[in-house]
């Protein structure tokens, strides 16, 4: 079985306990309009185009066999309509100007990269973060990757949007250590404003995560002019605190990194320019939170 | 720099916190001078205070190039700069003196007139092929093995004039060297005398109560270690100092010694006894760190395996924390240290951000000392004091850290030497010439040492480490020749990455890809890739899977380079019986003059850009710069003979100080040692600040960095060396 892997991070440190491997699989099933990691949201490799990296060698334009690379009046051009991601571009570009945006990897290949980091995991108490995207929307491979990595003894973890049907994640609990989840917004038309769907699954998936048992922890990116007012995120921890079960709740703040890859994917950025709340008015969002929860909240 | 009186108003308060932080600001005014002065440059701290313009040092010649050489050039001349030296006394300080002078830096002894090797004893006949396969051969280097210092402190320079007066009589026939060596310690005394002299002095006129007591005191304890062994912490590290500081003159020798065992029992007796406090004891060593930030290690084990940590452990991390600047202490790491013990090492390192402590890895270390045929209680006595490197105190010559192959350089001469041929050419045929050549590149080192080890004695003989090694006194023999319990030569193997990633470049890109020829491949390196098409070529080299990257076929390559060099090494320890010669893969801060011997390589480096530093890899290994690819496929080159290849990390302060990020680091250290680390050197750098240092560096002049197995000041390296620091931090801290 493959899977389309956006990327494995190992060394990881924000992504649960201890050191982690996190595995990004592609594909999302909501479509957040400040996601900073535009190329997890489409499930099909894509290509990204860096062409200030571009040396104009036209090495690509003879590896495509879609047309999609050409050149016009002298100069490369790309149609993105063509392409059909097959990623033989960007195996002849040295540049770093073409990158293919995930690529297919067997369970092996990517339990092979993960095994590599075993003996930190069990000193550190981490393990493997399955991350997206949206992990569930290639469930079946996420399914024989989660029980590779626990027949091996490793511990694991989910990072999701709670987006999914119930019944897919009390199908994965069992092979699960943590489950990480975002509450991004807590008014229901905002939250379908804002990522396109609503959060009413979100909140009762959050219950029933909370009623499993399963050890649990609740994040929300704080998005400039979207959540970040001490309402927004007060009613949010509110929720969470009234989950039970959390042992804290983190605010992340805005991440602007992702403005060079939706120029790469010559996609629309509608936080281009946007930048993290300021660490005081952070720390006035993470006592309000506080407050409202009654858990310790950090700010990452 | 002038001795300074009544700078204080003898009301103004003058506790130990307040006397470390005035103490500090004129160590970073110090800086500041020396960092425009070109002997300090891209060079460790050293604790050395600039000289004042007015004294000039005349040498007494004893050959017709106008230098010294030998037993008597070297006692003579050391004598007469130490009666001379300089007195440089802060009364606010509790040691007196510092150094502002090594003789090997005086203009008799430059190394670009050749004037560092007595010419007496030519090694021309060796040189061809030092050069051919850009071997740093170790001839006349000094230093670079630690010496017993419980030794010296045990008998005081007294008693060590007694033993070797004992000794001269059962060793009539070396005369030359006890002479010498009696030059040396009176040469030492000198010094101190009038050091005692110059405090009282000051005493007599400095008006703030606290200082002129100060300076009282430190009179008194040099007048007792003038002659006398040290009984009090104070006495030992004022001993410890003028040791160091004599040692650093002679010819910069900067190991130091077990720091939690041999100060303790001091510190112990004075407790007991009521004479010290727990904050003077932490004063003291901040002090003594101050005075000289030589190599020092706690932790680890004594012979029998019992832990040295103790509450005086923490006394030093506090007593560096207190001075927070330049250091050289070395944690050692076992699987049974104190993990709380760790973590607060490890804090030191994120609150400090000054590349200390360093962390070397007790059982890979013993492990591989072992395999020599040592037992495991001498192997836990081999300590972390310089570099990159450990030694046994006083017992062992080593030339560590002196000795280099360039196996980039090995590679160019197989590469060349396949192309001149007739094909078909393939990647194991370079193979197989790297190994015949890197056989060859072995012999010609080890005939290096060899000779260096019969004729040093008569260029320069260890005079100060002499005296507290071991053998040499008793036997009237120069730890060089003959006066060592063990001669455990280190010979280490550079370019790793840069070879490891060649060999990865050329199987991937054209056995595997067929992606280019043998013959266009060759032409763009012979024309560092400035001919139409390299610059693609160059960019499909580099970026073929590289070393660090985690089982790529460049870390397989690596462990075979490194699989292959360990065995040469210890097969020619075969043909010199007296003598073991031990591989390790470091570079020191010769990646830039390495570099220089070699052009393009088929790793998309450029013609004469530096090698890959130590063990590293080379910057962009990895996407992600995941530090567990890279501390794995560094654990799986070791060569595993009891010398290091050390991992050196950056990292970025944003992973933060909180309880997590240090325990996560902790288990971090405590897995790559598990996995067979040898030594692990950690900046923590913020990567705007170090660019801002890097346009600018006098804005930070006491920003700190671990430059390669030493810390220096920034601002004392010149811009390639920092850009090669700063490289490292953009690509790998980020």
């Amino acid at each position: 079985m493959k899977g389309i892997i956006t990327e494995i991070e190992r060394f990881s440190l924000r992504d649960g306990p201890g050191i982690r491997t996190t595995v990004f699989l592609k594909g999302c099933n909501m479509a957040c309009k400040w996601c900073h990691n535009p190329e997890t949201l489409q499930i099909r490799p894509q290509l990204m185009v860096y062409p200030e990296k571009c040396l104009g060698c036209g090495a690509c334009v003879s590896a495509c066999p879609s047309g999609a690379r050409g050149i016009e009046n002298g100069a490369l051009c790309y149609d993105r309509a063509l392409c059909t991601g097959c990623g033989a571009c960007a195996e002849s570009c040295f540049t770093g100007a073409l990158v293919i945006s995930g690529r297919e990897m067997t369970v092996k290949e990517v339990m092979d990269e993960i095994l590599q980091d075993r003996a930190y995991y069990e000193n550190s108490g981490g393990g493997v973060t399955l991350s997206g995207g949206e992990l569930t929307t290639q469930l079946e491979f996420a399914r024989a990757l989660l029980e590779a990595i626990k027949a091996e003894g490793i511990s694991t973890a989910l990072e999701t949007n709670m987006h999914a049907p119930w019944h897919i994640y009390e199908s994965l609990l069992p092979l699960v250590d943590l489950v990480m989840f975002d509450i991004k917004i807590f008014s229901a038309a905002a939250h379908k404003k804002w990522t396109g769907v609503g959060n009413d699954r979100i909140l009762k998936n959050a219950k029933k995560v909370a009623e499993s048992g399963k050890d649990f922890l609740v994040r929300t990116p704080v998005i400039p002019g979207v959540n970040d007012t001490e309402e927004e995120i007060g009613n949010i921890a509110e929720f969470v605190g009234g989950l039970g079960g959390a042992q804290y709740y983190e605010l992340l703040l805005f991440n602007p990194l992702g403005e060079s890859k939706y120029q790469a994917l010559e996609a629309n950025n509608s936080f281009k320019g946007s930048r993290p709340s300021s660490a005081d008015f952070a720390e006035k969002l993470r006592q309000a939170a506080e407050k409202r929860s009654g858990l310790p909240v950090r700010v990452g | 720099m002038e001795n300074r009186l009544n700078i204080f108003r003898p009301e103004e308060p003058m506790d130990f916190g307040r006397r470390i932080k005035i103490l500090k600001e004129r160590k970073i005014e110090e800086t500041r001078i020396k960092s425009k002065m070109k002997v300090y440059q891209d060079g460790d701290d050293y604790g050395s205070v600039p000289a004042p313009d007015d004294y000039q040092f005349h040498c007494i010649p004893n050959h017709e190039n106008g230098s010294w050489y030998g037993y008597e050039g070297w006692s003579k001349n050391f004598h007469k700069l130490m009666s001379e030296h300089p007195v440089y006394i802060d009364s606010v300080d509790a040691f007196s003196c510092r150094w502002m002078y090594s003789m090997i830096w005086f203009d008799e002894k430059s190394p670009a007139k050749g004037l560092n090797w007595n010419p007496d004893y030519s090694y021309d006949h060796l040189k061809p092929e030092q050069e051919k396969y850009g071997i740093v051969p170790g001839i006349g280097s000094d230093a670079h093995f630690g010496g017993d210092y419980e030794l010296g402190l045990s008998l005081g320079w007294g008693g060590l004039l007694e033993k070797l007066a004992a000794y001269r009589e059962k060793n009539p026939e070396h005369g030359e060297f006890y002479d010498a060596e009696e030059l040396v310690i009176q040469g030492v005394q000198n010094w101190m005398r009038r050091a005692i002299a110059e405090a009282e002095r000051l005493a007599k006129e400095e008006r703030h109560p606290v200082l002129r007591e100060n300076l009282l005191e430190m009179a008194e304890v040099n007048r007792n270690i003038l002659s006398g062994a040290p009984k009090t912490m104070r006495e030992a590290c004022q001993w410890v100092c003028w040791f160091n500081m004599a040692s650093r003159t002679y010819n910069r020798d900067g190991a130091g010694f077990q720091l939690d065992q041999v100060l303790k029992r001091y510190y112990d007796a004075d407790l007991a006894a009521g004479r010290i406090t727990r904050e003077e004891a932490v004063f003291y060593i901040a002090c003594l760190l101050l005075n000289d930030p030589h190599y020092y290690q706690i932790g680890g084990t004594d012979e029998q395996g019992n832990s040295l940590l103790s509450e005086f452990s923490d006394m030093v991390l506090e007593g560096a924390d207190m001075l927070d600047s330049a250091c050289n202490i070395t944690v050692r790491v076992d699987r049974n240290i104190d993990r709380d013990f760790l973590h607060r090492a490890v804090d030191y390192l994120f609150k400090n951000r000054n590349g200390w402590p360093r962390f070397s890895g007790d059982e890979a270390l013993n492990r591989g000392f072992m395999r020599l045929g040592y037992p495991e209680s001498l192997a836990r006595k081999r300590i972390a004091v310089g570099c990159h490197w450990m030694s046994l105190p006083g017992m062992e010559y080593c030339l560590n850290d002196c000795v280099k192959i360039n196996c980039a350089k090995v590679f160019e001469v197989a590469m060349d030497e396949m192309m001149a041929e007739e094909g078909p050419y393939s990647t194991e045929r370079v193979w197989r010439l790297y190994e015949r050549h890197m056989a060859r590149a072995v012999e010609v080192t080890a005939e290096g040492i060899a000779f260096h080890l019969k004729y040093q004695q008569y260029n320069e003989p260890e005079l100060m480490l002499n005296l507290i090694s071991h053998g040499p006194v008793e036997k009237g023999l120069d730890m060089t020749c003959g006066g060592a319990m063990y001669y455990n030569m280190c010979m280490d193997g550079t370019a790793i990455a840069t070879v490891a990633d060649s060999f990865g470049a050329l199987q991937q890109r054209i056995e595997k890809e067929s992606r280019l020829s043998w013959k266009e491949l060759y032409k763009h390196l012979k024309t560092d890739f400035q001919e139409e098409g390299g610059e693609i070529v160059r960019r499909m080299l580099a970026s073929a899977p590289r070393y660090g990257g985690g089982d790529t076929i460049s870390d397989r390559w690596a462990q075979k380079i490194s699989e292959s060099y360990a065995g040469q090494v210890r097969e020619v320890s075969k043909s010199y019986p007296d003598y073991e010669f031990i591989p390790g893969w470091f570079s020191w801060s010769n990646t830039i003059v390495l570099g220089k011997q070699v052009g393009a390589t088929p790793n998309g480096r450029r013609a004469f850009e530096p090698i890959n530093h130590g063990a590293n890899p080379h910057p962009g290994f990895r996407k992600d710069g995941a530090l567990t690819a890279m501390s794995n496929s560094i654990c799986a080159i070791q060569p595993g003979y009891g010398n290091t290849a050390p991992v050196q990390l950056e990292l970025d302060p944003g992973m933060g100080r909180g309880e997590e990020a240090v325990q996560k680091i902790a288990d971090y250290i405590l897995t790559l040692f598990q996995k067979g680390g040898t030594l692990l050197n950690i900046n923590i750098i913020d990567s705007r600040q170090i660019l801002e240092a890097d346009k600018d560096p006098d804005k930070y002049p006491d920003l700190v960095v671990r430059v390669t197995g030493f810390t220096a000041y920034f601002c004392s390296l010149t811009p390639e060396f920092r850009k090669l620091v700063v490289d490292r931090i953009l690509v790998q801290g980020a």
